[in-house]
Parts: C-alpha cells; sequence; structure tokens
C-alpha cells in the first residue's frame, strides 16, 4: 500500500511537472507581455502627453470647466489625467493580451469582450469632453445675452441650459457604453419633458401679458408706433 | 429726285474760302479771281460742289470786306468783274456753285450812299440810313464788337446826329424801313444773279430793323423783308439759294425759314460751339440737348452746318457756365479770346489730334445739315493768333512747300498776311502738294469722307433720330430716307470704349461699314454692343439680305 | 453673377456706361426710402455746385431694399434723355444702383462702392449715410475738396453733436484709438467720410472682406487701417448730425462693432501701436464747437441698475476676463449706491484693457468677451451722464480729454496683458 501511496504520488508529481512544464513557457509568454506592454504604455503615456501639451489640451478643458474642478479636487491637470489613463489602459490591455496566453478557459472570453469595450469607452469619453465645452459655451452664451436682455434671473437659465445639455450628453455616453441605457433614456425624456411642459406652463400662463406685450410692441414698431418703447429706452444713439 | 429738284443745296458740300487768301495770279501778294480760277481743279478734285466767296467788293477792308463801299464792282486787288465772270463760268464747268455774300445790313461809311446821306440833313439819302438826335434810342440792344465798340450808336461830326451801327463804328446800318432801300439792294442781288451767281449769304439779317422797346433783333418787320427778297428771288431766278447768317437760339433761327417763304438755309450757330464743347467734356449732352431744342423746319428747307469759319468760334449762344469752360479749355491764353468767341482755326482747337479732327468732320458730315468746310481745315492749317482781330485764321492758303508756300511769287514781304512758319502749322510742313502724295494724309481722307457723303444723299437729307445708349460718351443716331437707313455711332472720348446699343427696331439688319464697306453682325433680339477705339466713328449702313 | 464676386454682370454693365469719372459719392441703403431721397438731391446739388466740371457719379450698394430706396437714387441722374428743367449741368451724372448679396452688412457695401470706385478710377470718393437728414450741399465740397485739393487720403468727420449722443464713441473707441493708436480723430467710426484713390485701393487689396471686419465695423477698420498706415488723414466739420429716429439703439450690436473691431485690430496692428510712435495728425478743416446742450430725455438710473445687474449675474464670466484687481473693484462699485456710484476714467480704461487682452488670448469665445462688456459700458454711461448733467461744452470737452489722457496712461496696462497673456 506504501508503495501505491509513493508511486501515485510520483505520478502527481510528473503529472503536476508536466503541467508545470506546459504552463511555464506560457506564462513566460505573458511576462514578456506585460513587461513589453509597460515599455509601450510608457511610450505611449510620453507621446501623448507631448501631443496634448502642444494642442493646449489644458487650456481647452478650462472651457470645459473640467479643469477648474479637478484643481478643486487636487488632482493632475487633464492633460496628465488623460496620459495615465492611456498608459494604465494600454498596460491593462497587454496584461490581459497576456493573461488570455495562459489559455485559461472562461477568461478568454471576458478578454475579449474587454477589448471590445474599448473602443466605446473611448468613444463615450468623446463625447463626454466635447459635450461639456458645448455645455460651457451655450450656457456662458445665454448668461451674457440674458444679462444683456434683462431677462430675469439669467444665471439660473444658463444653469439650467449647462444641465441640459450634460444631462442629455451623459444619456448618450452612457448608451454608448451600453450601460442601463434604456433606464437613463428613459431617465431623461422624463426629466427633459417634465422640464418643457413645466416651462411651457409658466410662459403660457404667467407670461401671457408679456408674449402679448413683446408681440405688440415687435408688430407696432414695424408699423411706425414705437411709443411703449419710447418710454423704456435712451433717446440717443450710442455710436 | 435728288439733284433735280431745284434743292440742289440739301446735298452741297460747301467751300468757304477768301479770294485773297487763295491764290495769287498776279504776283501782287494778294490772291485773286484768276487765281481762284486756275485752283479750281483743285477743288473739284478735292469733292466739294459749292463754293462760298467772302465779300470781294471794292471796301475801305477795316472789316475784311464786309464794309462795302461798292455793290457792283470788285475790289481792283481781286480782278476786274470779267474775271469774276470768267471764273464763276469755270466753276459752273466744273459742277460746282458758287455763293457769294451779301451784306445786306450796312455799308462801310466809305460808300457814296452815306457820304451823301451824311452831308446834310436834307439830303436825298438821308433817310438811307438810322439817324438820330440822341443815342438814346433803341436803349437795352446789345453790342457785337464788344470788344471795340462802346455803343451802338457813332456821332457824325459833319451833320451832327447820331447815327446806328450794329457792327464797327465805320459800318452805317441801313434803314430798311426806307422802300428806296429795299428796292436798291434787290436791284444790286439781281445784278449778281443775271450774272450766274448761284446764291447769297445774307450777312447779319437779324438786325436790319429797329423798334423802340425792342432788342432790335429778329423782328417781324426784319422778316417781312426777307420774305419780300424770297419771293422776288423765287419768282425771277427759282432754284437760286439764300442763306441766313443769323447768331441765335434755335427757336430765334427757325424763324428765318418762315414757312418755307424766307430763307433756304441757315447757319446752326449754337450746334457749332457744344460740338467741341461735347469732345472736351467726353459727353454727347451738349449736342443732344441743343438739337432736341431745335425745332424742325420746312421740307424744303436746310440747316447749314460748319465747325469753323473766317470769325470767331463764337460763345454768344452758350451759357456763362458753358463759355467759361470753352474759355478755360480752348482758349487758355486772353489772346486767343475775342468777342465772347475764340479766334482759332480747327486743327489748333483740337491739339492737332488727327483722329479729333476726322471725328468732328466726321459729325459735321454726317448730322443734319449741309457741311461747310472752312478753306485750309482740310489740311489742317493753323492760326496766328498774334494778328489783330480775326485775321489770324485768314492766312494765306498753303500750297506747297516752297516759295511764300506756293501762294505767290510776291516777296514774302509783299503778302497781305504773314504766312504760317512754325515747325507745326507752318507751309513747309502743312500743305497740298505734300498731302496729295500719301493716301494716309488729311487731304486724302477728307477726299474719301466727302466722297462718302456725296453718294448718300440720305446724309444730306435724311430725318434723325437720336439713340440714347447708357454710355454717355458715345453719340449715336440714325439717318432715314425712304428705304435707306444710316447709323452713324461717335466717340466722343480720348479712351477706348464699350457701347451697347438698342437697335431692336432695325432687328435682321446687317451692318455694312460704309468706309471699307465690310459686315458687321446681324442686329439681333440683344442690345448691339460695339467697341470704339479713342474719337473713332462708325458710319454704318443697314441692310436687310 | 460669378462665384465669389460682388458685382453682378448688370451692374458692370452699368460701370462700362458710367465711365471713368473723378469723383464717386457712394450711398450704402436698406429700406431708407424716408430719407435717402433728400440725401441724394442735397448731394447732386453739391457735386453740381462744387465741381461742376469734375466727371462724377453716385453710386448706391443695397442690401436689399423692399421698398423704393433704389429708384430715388437713379432718379437723381442728369442726362440727355430726363432732363429736368430746372437743373443746369455741363455734362451728365450717372446715379447708379446695385444688391449686393448676402443680406444687409455695412461691410458689403462699403465693399461694393470701393470696387465701383476703382473700378471707375475716380481719384475721390466719398460716403454718405442714406439717414443724413442734416446733410447739405456743402458737406460735398468739405469731404472732397481736401483729397483732391491738398492730397489727403481720408477725412473724417466732425459733428455737432448733444453732449450725451455717441456715449460708446466718447468713451471708448475715441480714447481708446487716441491713445492706443496715437491719433486723436473725433469721429473713428464715421457715418460721413471720403478717401482717396490709393487709401481705396489698399483697402480693396486687403484680405478682410470674407471676414468679420469686413461685415461689420468695416470703417472703424478703414480708419485704423489709415491711421496705421500714416496716411494724411483730416477731419471736416459738417454740421449738425440728424438723430436717428427709429430703432432703438442695439448695444450689444454696436459694442460688437465697435470695441470687436478694435480688438480684433490689436492683433493685427500689434506691431504699430506696440512701440512709441509719432502721434498722428488730424488737423480739423473748419471746426466749430461740437458739443450741443439741448436737454434730452434720457433713462439713467437703468443704466445703473443694468451695470449692477451685469456684475453679478456674470461674476464667472468676469472671473475669467478681469484681473482680480478690477474685479474686486467692479463688484465694489456694484455694491454702491446711485449717488456714490463713480466708474473712474482710469478704472474704465483698465476694464477696457483687460478686456482687450482676455479678447487677444480667447480665454473665453470672443464674441462673449465682447458681450461681456456691455454692462460694464452702462456703468461707465451712467457716471458719464452724472459728470456731464450740468456742465458746460467746454467742461464736457475737458472731461473728455481727462478721460483719453486716463486710456493713454494705462496704456502700459495695455502692453502687459499682451505680454502676460503670450
Amino acid at each position: 500500500m506504501w508503495k501505491n501511496f509513493i508511486g501515485e504520488m510520483a505520478r502527481t508529481m510528473d503529472e503536476m511537472l508536466t503541467n508545470f512544464a506546459r504552463f511555464l513557457p506560457r506564462f513566460l509568454e505573458m511576462l514578456a507581455l506585460v513587461v513589453i506592454g509597460w515599455l509601450i504604455a510608457f511610450v505611449l503615456r510620453a507621446l501623448l502627453r507631448s501631443i496634448l501639451k502642444l494642442t493646449r489640451f489644458d487650456k481647452l478643458s478650462e472651457h470645459t470647466g473640467a479643469a477648474p474642478l479637478l484643481r478643486g479636487a487636487a488632482l493632475p491637470s487633464p492633460t496628465e489625467i488623460l496620459s495615465r489613463f492611456v498608459f494604465w489602459v494600454a498596460w491593462l490591455g497587454f496584461i490581459l493580451v497576456g493573461i488570455n496566453t495562459l489559455g485559461i478557459a472562461g477568461l478568454e472570453e471576458n478578454i475579449t469582450d474587454f477589448f471590445g469595450f474599448l473602443p466605446r469607452l473611448f468613444a463615450a469619453l468623446f463625447i463626454l469632453f466635447f459635450g461639456l465645452l458645448a455645455a460651457s459655451f451655450f450656457s456662458r452664451a445665454v448668461l451674457i445675452r440674458g444679462v444683456n436682455a434683462e431677462l430675469p434671473s439669467p444665471r439660473l437659465i444658463s444653469w439650467a441650459v449647462r444641465t441640459m445639455i450634460i444631462l442629455f450628453v451623459a444619456s448618450m455616453a452612457f448608451e454608448e457604453l451600453r450601460i442601463g441605457s434604456h433606464t437613463v433614456i428613459v431617465a431623461f425624456a422624463l426629466t427633459f419633458g417634465a422640464l418643457m411642459l413645466g416651462l411651457a406652463l409658466a410662459f403660457g400662463l404667467g407670461g401671457r401679458d408679456l408674449a402679448r406685450r413683446y408681440l405688440e410692441r415687435r408688430f407696432a414698431r414695424e408699423q411706425g408706433a414705437e411709443q411703449e418703447s419710447r418710454e423704456r429706452e435712451d433717446e440717443l444713439s450710442p455710436l | 429726285m435728288p439733284g433735280q429738284d431745284g434743292l440742289w443745296y440739301k446735298d452741297a458740300v460747301i467751300y468757304q474760302v477768301h479770294v485773297r487768301a487763295f491764290y495769287d495770279s498776279s504776283g501782287d501778294g494778294n490772291g485773286d479771281f484768276r487765281g481762284l480760277a486756275q485752283k479750281l481743279d483743285y477743288l473739284q478734285d478735292l469733292g466739294i460742289n459749292a463754293i462760298w466767296l467772302m465779300p470781294f467788293f471794292p471796301s475801305p477792308l477795316r472789316d475784311d470786306g464786309y464794309d462795302i463801299s461798292d455793290y457792283r464792282s470788285v475790289n481792283p486787288t481781286y480782278g476786274t468783274l470779267d474775271d469774276f465772270k470768267a471764273f464763276l463760268a469755270a466753276a459752273h464747268q466744273r459742277n460746282i456753285r458758287v455763293i457769294i455774300e451779301m451784306v445786306l445790313n450796312h455799308t462801310s461809311d466809305q460808300h457814296p450812299w452815306f457820304q451823301e446821306s451824311r452831308s446834310s440833313r436834307d439830303n436825298l439819302k438821308r433817310d438811307w440810313y438810322v439817324w438820330s438826335d440822341t443815342d438814346s434810342k433803341y436803349k437795352g440792344t446789345r453790342i457785337i464788337f464788344l470788344d471795340t465798340e462802346l455803343s451802338n450808336w457813332a456821332w457824325d461830326p459833319v451833320s451832327k446826329q447820331y447815327y446806328w451801327h450794329r457792327f464797327f463804328g465805320h459800318q452805317p446800318d441801313l434803314n430798311y424801313d426806307n422802300p428806296q432801300v429795299r428796292d436798291e439792294m434787290w436791284s444790286i442781288m439781281k445784278f449778281w444773279l443775271e450774272m450766274g451767281v448761284d446764291g447769297f449769304r445774307l450777312d447779319a439779317v437779324p438786325y436790319l430793323l429797329e423798334r423802340e422797346g425792342t432788342n432790335c433783333e429778329n423782328l417781324p418787320e426784319t422778316h417781312g423783308v426777307i420774305r419780300e427778297l424770297r419771293a422776288r428771288v423765287d419768282k425771277e431766278f427759282p432754284g437760286r439759294m439764300l442763306l441766313a447768317e443769323a447768331n441765335q437760339w434755335p427757336a430765334d433761327l427757325s424763324a428765318y425759314f418762315g414757312s418755307g417763304d424766307e430763307f433756304h438755309m441757315a447757319f446752326h450757330f449754337p450746334l457749332m460751339p457744344r460740338m467741341f464743347m461735347g469732345v472736351k467734356l467726353e459727353d454727347r449732352k451738349p449736342i443732344t440737348e441743343i438739337l432736341k431744342q431745335t425745332p424742325s423746319i420746312p421740307d424744303p428747307c436746310q440747316w447749314c452746318l460748319f465747325l469753323r469759319n473766317h470769325d470767331e468760334l463764337t460763345l454768344e449762344m452758350v451759357t456763362d457756365m458753358e463759355r467759361d469752360y470753352m474759355y478755360d479749355e480752348y482758349a487758355k491764353e486772353k489772346g486767343m479770346r475775342l468777342n465772347l468767341g475764340i479766334r482759332r482755326r480747327l486743327a489748333p482747337l483740337l491739339d492737332n489730334d488727327r483722329r479729333k479732327i476726322e471725328l468732328m468732320n466726321g459729325m459735321l458730315m454726317s448730322l443734319p445739315g449741309t457741311p461747310i468746310i472752312y478753306y485750309g481745315d482740310e489740311i489742317g492749317m493753323g492760326d496766328n493768333v498774334n494778328l489783330g482781330d480775326r485775321n489770324g485764321v485768314r492766312t494765306p492758303m498753303q500750297w506747297s512747300g516752297g516759295w511764300n508756300g506756293g501762294f505767290s511769287e510776291a516777296d514774302p514781304e509783299m503778302l497781305y498776311s504773314p504766312l504760317m512758319l512754325n515747325p507745326v502749322y507752318g507751309y513747309q510742313v502743312i500743305n497740298v502738294y505734300s498731302q496729295k502724295r500719301f493716301d494716309h494724309s488729311l487731304l486724302s481722307w477728307m477726299k474719301r469722307l466727302i466722297r462718302i457723303k456725296k453718294t448718300n444723299p440720305v446724309l444730306g437729307r435724311g430725318s434723325i433720330e437720336f439713340l440714347y445708349p447708357a454710355n454717355h460718351r458715345v453719340l449715336a443716331y440714325t439717318r432715314k430716307l425712304g428705304n435707306e437707313t444710316i447709323l452713324v455711332v461717335n466717340n466722343l472720348s480720348s479712351k477706348a470704349q464699350a457701347v451697347e446699343l438698342d437697335l431692336k427696331n432695325y432687328r435682321g439688319n446687317i451692318l455694312v461699314e460704309m468706309f471699307g464697306r465690310n459686315i458687321f453682325p446681324r442686329i439681333g433680339e440683344l442690345p448691339y454692343l460695339l467697341t470704339l477705339g479713342p474719337y473713332q466713328f462708325y458710319w454704318f449702313r443697314l441692310r436687310r439680305i | 453673377m460669378p462665384e465669389g464676386s460682388i458685382l453682378s454682370d448688370d451692374f458692370i454693365r452699368e460701370l462700362i456706361n458710367v465711365g471713368e469719372v473723378d469723383i464717386v459719392v457712394g450711398v450704402p441703403t436698406h429700406n431708407d426710402a424716408r430719407t435717402v431721397g433728400q440725401v441724394v438731391q442735397a448731394v447732386r446739388a453739391g457735386l453740381l455746385k462744387y465741381f461742376p466740371r469734375e466727371r462724377t457719379a453716385i453710386v448706391n450698394a443695397d442690401g436689399g431694399s423692399r421698398d423704393h430706396t433704389q429708384d430715388l437714387i437713379r432718379a437723381a441722374s442728369i442726362s440727355d434723355l430726363n432732363v429736368a428743367s430746372n437743373v443746369h449741368a455741363l455734362r451728365t451724372l450717372h446715379s447708379i444702383s446695385t444688391q449686393y448679396p448676402g443680406g444687409q452688412s455695412s461691410g458689403a457695401a462699403l465693399h461694393t462702392i470701393l470696387a465701383a470706385a476703382d473700378l471707375l478710377q475716380a481719384k475721390a470718393c466719398a460716403v454718405v449715410s442714406p439717414d443724413s437728414t442734416s446733410l447739405d450741399p456743402e458737406w460735398v465740397e468739405r469731404l472732397l475738396r481736401p483729397l483732391l485739393r491738398d492730397g489727403k487720403d481720408l477725412i473724417l468727420p466732425v459733428y455737432r453733436r448733444h453732449k450725451f449722443d455717441g456715449l460708446l464713441i466718447r468713451n471708448l473707441v475715441y480714447p481708446m484709438t487716441r491713445a492706443v493708436y496715437g491719433c486723436p480723430v473725433r469721429e473713428p467710426y464715421p457715418a460721413d467720410y471720403a478717401f482717396s484713390a490709393s487709401l481705396g485701393s489698399q483697402l480693396l487689396a486687403q484680405d478682410i472682406w470674407t471676414q468679420e471686419q469686413g461685415r461689420t465695423g468695416t470703417e472703424l477698420w478703414m480708419a485704423l487701417t489709415a491711421i496705421v498706415n500714416r496716411c494724411k488723414l483730416a477731419q471736416a466739420f459738417l454740421g449738425t448730425k440728424a438723430r436717428k429716429e427709429d430703432a432703438p439703439a442695439d448695444l450689444v450690436k454696436a459694442m460688437r462693432e465697435t470695441a470687436g473691431t478694435i480688438f480684433l485690430s490689436l492683433d493685427s496692428y500689434y506691431s504699430a501701436w506696440s512701440s512709441p510712435r509719432e502721434p498722428l495728425e488730424a488737423p480739423c478743416i473748419g471746426c466749430q464747437p461740437t458739443v450741443s446742450l439741448e436737454p434730452t430725455r434720457l433713462n439713467r438710473k437703468r443704466l445703473y441698475d443694468m451695470f449692477k445687474f451685469g456684475v453679478s449675474e456674470l461674476e464667472p464670466v468676469f472671473f475669467s476676463i478681469l484681473s482680480t484687481a478690477t474685479h474686486e473693484e467692479l463688484k465694489r462699485l456694484a455694491g454702491m449706491s446711485e449717488d456714490d456710484f463713480s466708474y473712474s476714467a482710469d478704472l474704465w480704461a483698465r476694464t477696457v484693457y483687460e478686456f482687450a487682452g482676455a479678447y487677444h488670448k480667447a480665454v473665453i469665445g470672443r464674441d462673449h468677451v465682447v458681450q461681456a462688456l456691455v454692462p460694464l459700458f452702462r456703468g461707465r454711461a451712467f457716471t458719464f451722464l452724472t459728470e456731464n448733467r450740468d456742465t458746460s461744452a467746454e467742461q464736457v470737452e475737458n472731461n473728455l480729454d481727462a478721460l483719453c489722457q486716463s486710456f493713454e496712461r494705462e496704456k502700459p496696462h495695455l502692453l502687459e496683458q499682451w505680454a502676460e497673456r503670450k
């Protein structure tokens, strides 16, 4: 019986060593890939950092309002963050490829999924970035115009515009990532619709008089009657 | 049929010449009738078919012969009456008609009539002139010779009264209220008509009669005198022509045609300075405006057109603004200005620019009227502003580059007037002999022009219709007679021009350029585009094939 | 019309018919039938009276009028076809009109007039505003004579205006032109002016016509270009300026045309204004007192309110544009009562310069920078109105002079803005 046990043990050891021997090259391959991946990711990070510095990405990000946010959270600049992000994504990618070569079943599918996910991730980031830019631009435009047109609460309107655009963009990004897309879309639609309805009611009921006066003034001016405007406006031209 | 209907003057091309200035056959330094007769071949070759002679009657010559002291004779300097008759016959032989001057309005104070009239207040011929005790009658009458005369009245120390003179003081006006004067003047005209003269240029006709409270010009009574004369001419000498010299606005001028019972022809004085103005302004406005203001005249009547003549280029019939402009542009030196006019010849006025000279002559021949060429302008003679009065434009004709310019064999010092000597207009440069040798000379070109003019009666007799292209630098009009239509396009500008003409009414016609007889594109629906070089003009015959 | 051309084939044909001229008078219009007839008749009278022998033409560049503006212009022609008996003219006078493409734009109108004047080889070109109802024939002479006789390149107008008229010009455009560009012209953004053939060709050749400054504020750009190129400038006194009677002023639009143009010019002409230069003289011909004092109705309180409102609501925007010190100063000002409120000349000059710097570096959209200046200008206008409420004409001039000196004093601040933003 002891002989069987040792024989079994020897056989198992044999198997283990064989498996190990079979596994080792793949392991070494993986290690190599990880190291190479690190190198490539490092180069990519450096390259991206130079490109972003050249195109003044930081300055652009100022416009989106993202940079001040990051500064507030004591995080590094957008250029740095993006470069590091790319570094990690790239290295992660290589690590996963390396793991893939180990041939561990089950993982392969997940890894493929991950690589399939990457382009959508970048697209979503892209949408988000430009969306933030647009939100910033349009909210500022509305703010300044609102102030000059003497609208009540221009800041509120500006905030509303910014929020609307960000929500819209965020939902687009989520849709792109296929994360809870239905939920997000429905939520967005509900919010948007409610806001619009609220505005319509507000303007329709509450702004009736204002609208009437505005139209009268507009129409009357074209026909040459200007008394109402005269009451409010200065007599002189600035030019 | 043109030429056969007694309206020969409508087809005429008249050459104005002074016998004294043309050719001296006797060697005394003055041109004469024998000399003129010798040069008739030249004139026939040039193509003209009528000569207008300036006064050749005996005269003290204080107004270049317009102060006449004997109406029935010839100034001995120019020859005898027989010489004149020989010249007349020679001209007629070459189908050249002869028009002479008849100064009706006044005589020289050396005329025997005036000598008699002034001798005493009771003289029989006293009433042949206009006398007055004071010089305040007919106030408001303008003075014509502004540069020399201060009044229209002159004091006669002999009979101690004032006599009326619209021109120089030595040219007393005849009194046409006196029937004797009228009869005598007719008898003088008859004298010449019987000799064979084809017509008269009647000098200074607006001023024949005076009436208190008027400007003494263009009076109905004056027109009465003219009608009387015309009736006599028509009755006894049909086919002879009367040409009026009346420097008036078109409305007043056309009155001299009456209803076809006064003058056959009259000079269109107001048009002439406007042609010069148009070329200088590079704008047709002055020309079209005056012609628009020109009333229509009876059918047998005709305007007489000219560019220059023996007188100053008169600026009486223009506004002050226009006169100032003409002075500043055409008579920069004060010496060139005389009596509200400019005393320069055609070539110097046009800066001796051949193209301008051609353009002006082209307009002269194509505007409605009978053209008159002033002697020497066909070769581009210059003027001498240093000679007094208007004598600067009356220098001897330049025939050749030789002795006295071929005018006379006398010593140069004997000539009635100095010759032109400068290197631009001198006789060595500008003369008939050298210009005859070249096809491209001004003389050769004038001959071609006159030939085309004569072979196209539409130019003399046709109606005129102006086109008003938007390019105001182009003067364009059509001349029509029966089925013949000619399109004339003139570029008044010194720069090349493009012009679009509205020729819709002539759609389908082919244009044939009349000098080279090449065809131009057919007139279609669209405006007809033409381009013209500086001062260029086109004459197109419209042909429908 | 061929691609990219502002001149239609029909208009070219009309220009051929006009031919070479000595003088062009340009009239830019858009639905001005109420006043342009009178203006054009006065122009024509001026040409006939003062330039009877010159070849002249009136050229109208219209932005798409639906009324009979163009007909009124064309009716001013003098030709042998339509001579009125009471008009005595030596020459034909063409009065032509064209519609430029792209809708109403003062820059496009000027471009058309420049092109026409260039093709017609005009020696001098005047441009008059179609609502200058106070225009009399003498204006034509005063604008054109210095060009033709004295060899000037640009004639800018000087008007007799109410002391509170043209506040934007008085408080921003004039002081900046004087301080930054070294040329004291009273109306750098003129409605009636004249220029020589050489300046016209220079402008025509510039590459601005498809850009912003070729559509609005072009007249101001033209004046600045002339100043920078050291052209021979002069100012002509024209008399009273007619006040616009309809449409109340759109201050944002006006700010774009003025501040927008000046700020843009600072970029293009940096080398001209950044280094010290001899001031450029612009002698005034026939100048008389230019300030009139009739009482007039103004809504001052509204200006004060809008300033306060603007400062508070636009705080994030001002944060990006202004320096901290200036921003703090403005916030303090906004907290003051109406009686104590005083937007000093120095502060205003610094404000304007910082805006210029922000525009230069486009810290936010450039148009937003310009628009954001509007409420601040209202504050400055309020102070101007207060300071000059009961003053004499001379005192107004002195105050204006003091304002200009503030701008001159603060000029190094502008240069700093440029340097640090670089």
